[in-house]
């Protein structure tokens, strides 16, 4: 195998000590700002661009793959921890995790979120060694038509995050593609739904909708029923780490999100949430506890964390063998290795493979001294939980305006913020499920457009979605996902068979 | 200051003494540089490089970089215009995409009010096509967009951007009907260049650097460069030299707030003239890839001018502005 | 809007009914509103008329489930914390707005929302919030250069 001898030399890179501090300090500073709703890795690497110029690229490029995996991995512990998640990949993390903290299992919940990182991310980066010349190629053929297809599989699923009605989970996510709306229409270049407001113009930003949604919502809701019910937290109930259960329950999600998330992830326009939100739905709908799911079910953490991180592994995919950029974090490491006039692509692998098996070799690394720093600090982060509940929910509202205006330093961004947060305090209030509202706003936009590209190209006509196989296939799978829920309850006996 | 200046800025810096004086007087300069856009974008990155030459030159004392993302800088352009009247320390980036920005967005702020600077770099577009297309160069592609514009989809940038219009200009230049274009805008630049290498579309375009590797390693054919026919080379063949009349490049420049005195907008030229000829913007400009349009005063004024009055001709005419 | 646990009709039930209804109608006049057309595509009209006409159904829907008292049952509502985070965040915006940077706004914040839960300790939290400012913008301004909105209190640092 040629890709073992060159993952051996990369090794050799990766291993070097200035090379090591250098992917210590990425992964530090990526889980720093992971944390912080905004700001991210792609803004961070950003900023870094200039004083990283004088660096060797070596180990500036090894500092940035270690923001990358780091941001990946922070946004997860606030989503668990304070039910404000730090990037819109973490969204379906929060939904039972931070269930999970305030049942006082916030400890596995980090656990299996930081293991199952490790464990995604580890397999992941293995396929992007000896796959992703293969992969790619599969990526590349992928167009609008297959593209809107995945996002109907997509759709179907999010009836797993609906709650008990019908009406009001299908109401929730309309109000998300209402709000998918907003902004200039990226084919026609005409705004929609801004009312001539020029902040408007960019589109709803994900972060903003959902720290909007669930840490104000969330935080003003609790105020106004504290007369009520007196929230208690114990940050620990029972055992701090995963017990011999939850190991059980956790390694089949982190393998099926893996395989959801590094694919996906893969796709030039796949992106990290969609393979989430699958493997959330995949998950609730496999689970052997189901009356656990929306109390705090630790598949429900497991599966989505490993998509999250797995996608992260995806895109590296495209950005190496090809040069293109996916995602915001990736475009901005193609910026870092355009500074020292490297173009990655099919020709990089064999100008520089010192340099390209460099940085997969320290993905590896990188990945293992996350799991080494978080690990231990799952215990002094739960913690978090035991500072005095006005402090730690005027904390929350710190962070999530802090985290807003960072990303954008403008007061209609923290309006919106302000707006999102009434909205999810009355939606909790009614009982409408707050988690379509989100996966409308990001579903929406993606599946119009590229309908809308599909049918450009074919002039009009709808039969390419039936033409192209992947689509047919997304399409047939999408319709099965549909009814075999009613087929199953029609057949109730076979589910004993499953089981 | 501005007399020093003009008494001492011609000569060389070879005088130790006096390049010392010099610098401590235009140290004074304390700027702000607004990058109309967030960070990690080409606006951000000339502000943040502008930034790195003018202090390590030692042009001016400090460089404040700030970021006022939105709406393709529509949102920059106002608070430049509306809060830093008479500031001749704020310096603003922009680029073509901003003239046609403003326009789709109908901004009610117009580059009229500002108060141009300088131009600093351009980026030709290069057309490309998947290296199995039956299309071989520019000729080919203005017949087969002549013989039908639905049937030749291009994939680019957003609508109403550099992309749309260099293509609106192509089919236009090549006889064929400009409003029937088929332009389909794809949001980043990696999504577009992926539905290409993937044959989903005729024809890809989009500034050189997008494609150069692609390029390079065969899996695109690279149909030509928006230069003039002058700048033409054997592996960066130009369009118009293929005799298809199209010439444009997305430019950024550096603008100032409006109601400047003649003297504070002098200053600001000043700085830009020496920034641009320091060895500092020059390594960048060598290590960015970036291609150096240096223009100023006068002559950017004017250029900045026949854009906007060529964009809103072109917009118009693809039907994104209605006039 | 107090618990109602009878099947009686849901007043609070009927007003998202008509809010939902209000929204589908918004978003049809600002459909109407667009003038270009794509060529080729379905254009940016079809996405708008299936929202529309989708918040309209649901409006009936939740309507329906009004009318039978379907909502859930709901607590009685303490709106003072509401209003003391609210008011925190408009203090907040208002002083970015005018030019005042965020540090102080920061600091209310935290002191209103801190009061919200219960905490009778205003200055303290006021200057809790206040460090908690500065180590943020020492943190994001300084080490990342990010721009943060400054103020008089931004400039001493």
């Amino acid at each position: 195998m040629e890709a073992f001898f060159s993952l051996a030399s990369g090794l050799s890179v990766a291993i070097q000590p200035m090379n090591l501090l250098f992917a210590l300090i990425g992964v530090l500073l990526g889980t720093a700002v992971g944390v912080l709703p905004g700001i991210g890795p792609a803004l961070t690497v950003a900023l870094l661009l200039p004083i990283t110029f004088k660096l060797d690229p070596a180990g500036s490029i090894i500092m940035f793959a270690g923001i990358y995996y780091g941001g990946m991995y922070g946004g997860s512990t606030t989503a668990i921890l304070i039910n404000t998640p730090g990037e819109s990949a973490s969204m379906a993390t929060a939904l039972e995790g931070n269930l999970m903290a305030k049942a006082g299992r916030g400890g596995p919940a980090l656990a299996t979120a930081a293991i199952g990182s490790f464990v995604a991310g580890t397999i992941a980066t293995l396929g992007l060694t000896f796959l992703a010349p293969y992969l790619v190629d599969i990526a590349v053929s992928f167009g609008p038509e297959d593209y809107f297809a995945l996002m109907c599989v997509a759709f179907v699923t999010v009836s797993a995050t609906f709650g008990d009605s019908p009406v009001r989970g299908l109401t929730s996510l309309f109000i998300g593609l209402m709000l998918g709306l907003v902004g200039i229409d990226i084919l026609s270049g005409q705004s929609r739904l801004s009312f001539g407001v020029p902040e408007l113009y960019d589109n709803i930003e994900v972060t903003t909708l959902a720290v909007g949604l669930f840490a104000v919502g969330e935080a003003l809701y609790v105020a106004s029923r504290r007369h009520i019910v007196e929230e208690k937290l114990e940050p620990v109930r029972g055992s701090l780490w995963m017990t011999k259960e939850d190991w059980k329950r956790s390694w089949k999600p982190w393998l099926r999100g893996t395989l959801y998330g590094f694919p996906i992830g893969a796709l030039p326009a796949g992106g990290a949430e969609i393979p989430t939100f699958l493997s959330y739905s995949t998950e609730k709908r496999l689970t052997k506890y189901p009356d656990q799911f929306g109390k705090g079910a630790i598949e429900g953490v497991a599966g989505p964390e490993a998509a999250n991180n797995a996608s992260a592994a995806g895109t590296l995919v495209p950005l190496l063998t090809l040069g293109l950029p996916t995602s915001a974090t990736a475009a901005m490491m193609l910026a870092g290795f355009q500074q020292y006039g490297l173009n990655p692509g099919p020709l990089l692998f064999a100008e520089r493979p010192d340099l390209v098996w460099g940085l997969i070799a320290s993905l590896f690394i990188a990945n293992a001294m996350l799991l080494v720093l978080n690990l231990p600090l799952v215990g002094l982060w739960v913690r978090l939980l035991a500072i005095p509940q006005p402090w730690l929910y005027a904390g929350i509202l710190v962070f999530a305006t802090i985290g807003t205006i960072a990303a954008n330093p403008s007061p209609v961004e923290l309006i919106m913020l302000a707006v999102f947060g009434v909205l999810g305090f009355l939606m909790r209030r009614f009982d409408f499920p707050i988690a379509p509202v989100v996966v409308g706003l990001i579903l929406g936009p993606v599946a119009e457009s590229q309908l809308r590209r599909a049918l450009s190209i074919s002039l009009g006509d709808p039969m390419v979605l039936l033409q192209s196989p992947i689509s047919a296939t997304l399409l047939a799978i999408a319709l099965i996902a549909l009814i075999l829920p009613f087929v199953m309850k029609g057949l109730g006996r076979f589910k004993a068979v499953e089981d | 200051m501005s007399q020093l200046r003009k008494s001492l800025w011609r000569g060389a810096l070879a005088a130790a003494a006096v390049a010392g004086f010099v610098t401590s007087a235009a140290a004074q300069m304390e700027l702000k540089i607004m990058a109309p856009a967030a960070p990690g974008g080409g606006w951000d990155q000339t502000a943040r490089s502008m930034q790195q030459a003018l202090t390590q030159s030692g042009i001016a004392k400090s460089v404040q970089v700030t970021n006022v993302p939105g709406a393709g800088g529509s949102i920059g352009i106002a608070q430049l215009v509306n809060n830093s009247k008479g500031d001749g320390n704020q310096l603003m980036v922009m680029g073509y995409v901003m003239v046609g920005a403003l326009l789709t967005n109908k901004s009610p702020i117009t580059l009229e009010q500002t108060t141009p600077i300088a131009r600093l770099t351009a980026e030709y577009e290069a057309i490309v096509v998947p290296a199995d297309s039956p299309i071989k160069d520019a000729k080919q592609l203005a017949a087969a967009l002549k013989a039908d514009p639905a049937k030749v989809t291009w994939a680019g940038g957003s609508a109403g951007g550099v992309d749309h219009i260099a293509a609106a200009l192509f089919a236009k230049a090549a006889g064929a009907d400009a409003t029937k274009i088929n332009y389909i805008p794809f949001s980043g630049g990696g999504e577009a260049l992926a539905a290409i290498l993937g044959g989903k579309v005729t024809a890809g375009i989009s500034g050189y650097g997008e494609f150069e590797s692609q390029i390079k390693a065969g899996k695109l054919r690279l149909i030509g460069l928006t230069t003039p026919a002058d700048k033409a080379t054997a592996d960066k063949p130009s369009i118009k030299a293929q005799g298809v009349d199209l010439e444009i490049a997305n430019w950024r420049a550096v603008v100032a707030p409006p109601g400047l005195s003649a003297d504070q907008t002098k200053a600001l030229t000043d700085a830009m003239d020496k920034m641009a000829k320091s060895k500092e913007w020059q390594e960048i400009l060598k290590t960015k890839g970036w291609e150096d349009s240096y223009v100023s005063g006068d002559a950017f004024a004017k250029i900045l001018a026949d854009e906007q009055a060529r964009t809103k001709e072109v917009l118009t005419s693809v039907g994104l502005v209605k006039s | 809007m107090t618990t109602n646990p009878q099947r009686r009709i849901d007043v609070a039930g009927l007003a998202i009914a008509l809010l939902l209804l209000v929204l589908a109608g918004v978003v049809w006049w600002d459909m109407t509103k667009l003038q270009i057309l794509s060529p080729y595509d379905l254009g940016p009209k079809v996405m708008p008329i299936i929202v529309s006409i989708g918040l309209a159904v649901l409006g009936l829907g939740n309507a329906i489930s009004a009318f039978r008292g379907d909502l859930p049952e709901r607590d009685s509502l303490d709106w003072k914390p509401i209003i003391l985070i609210l008011g925190g965040l408009a203090i907040l915006i208002a002083l970015i707005s005018l030019g005042w940077g965020f540090m102080i706004g920061t600091a209310i914040l935290f002191a209103t929302t801190s009061a919200a839960f219960g905490r009778r300790a205003f200055v303290v939290d006021l200057l809790i919030g206040a460090g908690l400012a500065v180590f943020i913008y020492l943190l994001l301004g300084k080490l990342l250069t990010l721009s943060l909105p400054a103020g008089p209190l931004e400039n001493l640092f």
